[in-house]
């Protein structure tokens, strides 16, 4: 067998950002004909190292080949006349526009004149050699997510890519439509390009791809073949630790509920009915999951039990009190902690990460004194927090914006659990959403703490596999309604995703 | 996000050394004496002579004391204008706020020597307490509105102005007209003790030492109190005040009635210390050279009192200008407008990096 051609070689990359250390001497090497998975969790610089190679960023030391021959990238122009291409996480495309008028903006080879038929020919020929059912007249804002994506794909297959960086693909997708990303990834390698995955699922990365490069704190810390290699190894080459395994509560006898809800009913932001009549109990001690599509009224549940959202009509009580319609102010005195699913949207990212640890707990204890702040006291528990919480920051003054995705997560949990001596209840919406294995670990964990102080949860999640670890209980909801309860021992994947498309328990056993 | 256009690199910066931005802001203002410079020659007035009535205005004590005293209302309305901007209430209505600390302290003195309802000691403190709740309450409707209806601000703080310019000018045209003023619409002339002059000599002492305590407790307030951070915690993003407890309608109140007020405070230096009665359009628009102010501090309390003096000396240099080179006051105004511009320009450097390439 000849050797393979080599598309692309990184050596010593180094690149540093204001408090951080992006990439570390990293080094890369992807072949023609391969799918190659760029491995690591958040924050470890696996899209910094690919930006560098789209001219996005200039990086401090190293070197960069493509096919052998030695280049500058300064922009992602360059980048593109070197075949190279790339797809964001974000898509980059015009939405009144059409597919093919997105495909040629900025494109070089296009004249003065636009020969439509020319473009449309060859884009159809692409499309459909690659099973695809877009059309180069649809408009983009016509397309589902998927299909954006394979918008972006044409885009970087009509300026005749020959190596095809995508940051996350899958993040945005369904899982159909991840299935048929792989498909095409697997058909573009076999026309000889090469395909740069960066991921941090392990599962994808052992399904599609030929080899892996697995990077930790900036670093490259192997690269393996993936036929040679497993998850556990990938796992503990991208944590640098093996992952340990979360008990679950052995069956105690619940404690008194904390809270109570009764013919819940909740409005959605169209003024649609999206909870009907929920009635839910949550003991002291327990995890409650809520299991579900996104979308069945989670969401206007969760944002409800933490007074954000105002209830039409039922009852909530928290420790035996009625809070219905009270303030959120309220609902945080009287011990209800919220990690809500978008963490951004509540996070003042112009504000210091000290400042945001404080958001909920700045008037209380001994964070103020009346009327005065006592910023002394709040940089000592801020430094404490960043410590046990794992929070990778450069300062207590940085702001939190800059921070990464994983890291907001630990600053929004270190201001929900930490900071309140007197919680009864943990309202924990999507909680590991897109976070790399260490960070979900560390939040699961963090949440069976809570369990054992004899704190209540609420985890509502789409991970099957988490709420069947973490929960006592497990509540399926479809369309605003409760479909069924299992309790611990009863846990069956197959059964809770046939009642998540809305088949009563007692049908789903079946 | 970065881009490359004609060898110009543009990258957002991260974070922004206070030094830095500093330099940033001072080097353009430099470069907006060069431009002005660079206007008044095509315009063909002698620049240099410009320029140097301007500056000299800050050297002669005399002169100095009289932009400072000019500075007051502007700094004072633009330390409100911080508090506001600071929570995201966009408050275009200094001008109007001051007009109703005019009223309200002139009305005291109204109260005083047509009715003798107060006493002589307790005037000016009364005149100072009126002034900043009739301000505040001016500015805390819009704030209402923006609170309980959301509806934007700007449009109502705008239009408040006209009505405020208007009342004020019904009053001195109609029932505040001085009996012995020979039908001028002018209000009685204020008494020695309701004059800001009547305390250290000149008014601007008073003027000066009320803008630095001002500064002082907005400084203190932004910084070290839970109102403070309530209100620019609302500034920063609503839904993570909300989430955090914070009582929108309470801050939002209290942020703009605090807002209004200083600037009612300003209204009262207007009356009590620059002309010493009520007249029609006694401000020549400091509650608008007020947001410049305000931004050209960054919003920061303590170097809004040095602007506000900064664009005081700016209104003296104006007459002098005026007076001297027979240049018309808009001379000044085209310096101003370019300094403003200059500041845009500074934010846009604050917050990108910009190198060039070969």
């Amino acid at each position: 067998m000849e050797s393979p051609q080599t598309l692309v070689e990184m050596r010593g990359i180094s690149k540093r950002f204001p408090g951080v250390q992006a990439n570390d001497s990293a080094n890369f090497t992807l072949f023609r004909g391969e799918v190659h998975a760029l491995l690591g969790e958040n924050g470890a610089g696996k899209t910094t190292l690919m930006n560098i190679l789209y001219g996005l960023y200039k990086p401090d030391a190293g070197e960069i080949y493509v096919k052998g021959k030695p280049v500058q990238i300064r922009s992602p122009h360059d980048a593109i006349s070197l075949g190279i291409g790339m797809v964001h996480q974000q898509f980059r495309l015009i939405p009144t526009h059409t597919v093919a008028e997105n495909i040629i903006v900025g494109s070089k080879e296009i004249g003065f004149t636009l020969n439509y038929d020319a473009i449309n020919e060859e884009l159809s020929k692409l499309i459909k050699f690659y099973g695809w059912a877009i059309r180069p007249d649809s408009r983009i804002w016509q397309l589902s997510a998927g299909e954006k994506q394979q918008v972006e794909l044409l885009k970087a297959l009509y300026r005749k890519a020959e190596i095809l960086i995508l940051d996350e693909p899958t993040s945005v997708l369904t899982p159909q439509e991840s299935t048929v990303l792989f498909q095409t990834l697997r058909r573009m390698a076999s026309q000889g390009l090469g395909v740069v995955l960066i991921s941090h699922k392990l599962d994808e990365v052992m399904g599609v791809t030929d080899r892996v490069t697995v990077m930790r704190k900036g670093k490259t810390v192997a690269t393996k073949l993936t036929k040679e290699t497993s998850p556990e190894e990938l796992a503990y080459l991208m944590i640098g630790r093996q992952i340990g395994v979360i008990e679950a509560k052995k069956n105690v006898a619940p404690g008194p509920p904390l809270l109570e809800t009764y013919d819940l009913k909740i409005l959605d932001d169209k003024g649609l009915l999206a909870v009907k009549g929920l009635s839910i109990k949550l003991h002291s001690g327990e995890i409650l999951g809520v299991a579900g599509v996104s979308g069945n009224g989670q969401q206007e549940l969760v944002e409800s039990l933490a007074g954000l959202r105002k209830v039409e009509g039922g009852k909530i009580l928290i420790g035996g009190t009625d809070m219905t319609n009270k303030p959120p102010s309220m609902f945080i005195d009287s011990g209800v902690a919220y990690i809500p699913p978008e963490t951004l949207r509540y996070t003042a990212a112009g504000m210091t990460v000290a400042e945001n640890i404080i958001l909920k707990a700045y008037k209380r204890g001994k964070f103020s004194r009346r009327f005065l702040i006592n910023w002394k006291t709040v940089f000592n528990e801020a430094e404490k927090l960043v410590k046990t919480f794992n929070i990778v920051t450069p300062s207590l003054k940085t702001r939190a914006g800059s921070l990464s995705g994983g890291n907001i997560q630990r600053l929004v949990l270190a201001r929900e659990l930490a900071l309140q001596d007197d919680i009864k209840v943990v309202i924990a919406a999507y909680p590991t959403k897109g976070l790399d294995v260490a960070s979900t670990e560390f939040i699961q964990r963090k949440l069976a703490e809570s369990r054992d102080k004899g704190i209540g949860v609420l985890l509502v999640s789409e991970d099957l596999e988490e709420l069947a670890m973490l929960c006592d209980r497990i509540i399926v909801m479809y369309k605003g309604e409760i479909v069924g309860e299992l309790v611990r021992g009863e846990f069956d994947l197959e059964t809770i995703g046939l009642m998540m498309t809305g088949v009563k328990r007692a049908e789903a056993r079946v | 996000m970065l881009r490359t256009v004609w060898g110009i690199r543009v990258e957002r910066r991260l974070d922004i050394p206070r030094r830095t931005s500093a330099a940033i802001s001072g080097l353009l203002i430099l470069l907006s004496f060069v431009v002005a410079s660079a206007v008044f020659e095509i315009l063909g007035v002698n620049s240099v002579r410009t320029l140097s009535t301007i500056v000299s205005v800050f050297l002669s004590p005399s002169s100095l004391l009289q932009a400072i005293l000019r500075g007051m209302p502007i700094g004072l309305a633009a330390l409100g204008l911080s508090i506001a901007f600071r929570m995201n209430f966009w408050n275009i209505g200094a001008e109007g706020q001051l007009y109703m600390g005019m009223f309200a302290a002139t009305g005291m003195v109204l109260l005083h020597a047509y009715y003798g309802a107060i006493p002589e000691q307790l005037l000016f403190i009364t005149m100072i307490l009126a002034s900043f709740i009739s301000g505040g309450l001016y500015c805390t409707l819009p704030g209402f509105l923006k609170s309980k209806l959301g509806v934007n601000e700007i449009l109502p703080t705008l239009m408040l102005n006209y009505v405020a310019i208007l009342f004020v000018d019904f009053l001195v045209y109609g029932p505040w007209r001085d009996p012995k003023g020979f039908s001028f619409p002018l209000s009685i002339p204020f008494p020695d003790y309701a004059r800001m002059d009547g305390f250290f000599g000149n008014s601007s002492y008073l003027g000066l030492m009320i803008a630095i305590i001002v500064a002082a407790l907005v400084y203190g307030l932004m910084r070290w109190t839970t109102l403070g951070f309530e209100l620019r915690l609302v500034g920063q993003n609503v839904d993570a005040a909300k989430y955090g407890g914070v009582n929108l309608l309470k801050t939002t109140l209290i942020g703009s009635f605090l807002a209004g007020g200083l600037a009612g405070i300003g209204g009262l230096i207007i009356v009590s210390g620059l002309i010493g009665r009520l007249r029609p359009r006694a401000s020549p628009g400091y509650g608008y050279t007020a947001i410049i102010v305000a931004f050209l501090a960054g919003l920061n309390p303590w170097l809004i009192v040095p602007a506000a003096i900064f664009f005081g000396g700016l209104l003296v240099a104006g007459e002098a200008i005026q007076a001297t080179l027979n240049l018309p006051v808009a001379a000044v105004q085209v310096f101003q407008a370019i300094i403003f511009l200059m500041i845009i320009v500074a934010e846009f450097f604050k917050r990108y990096r910009v190198t060039f390439k070969r």
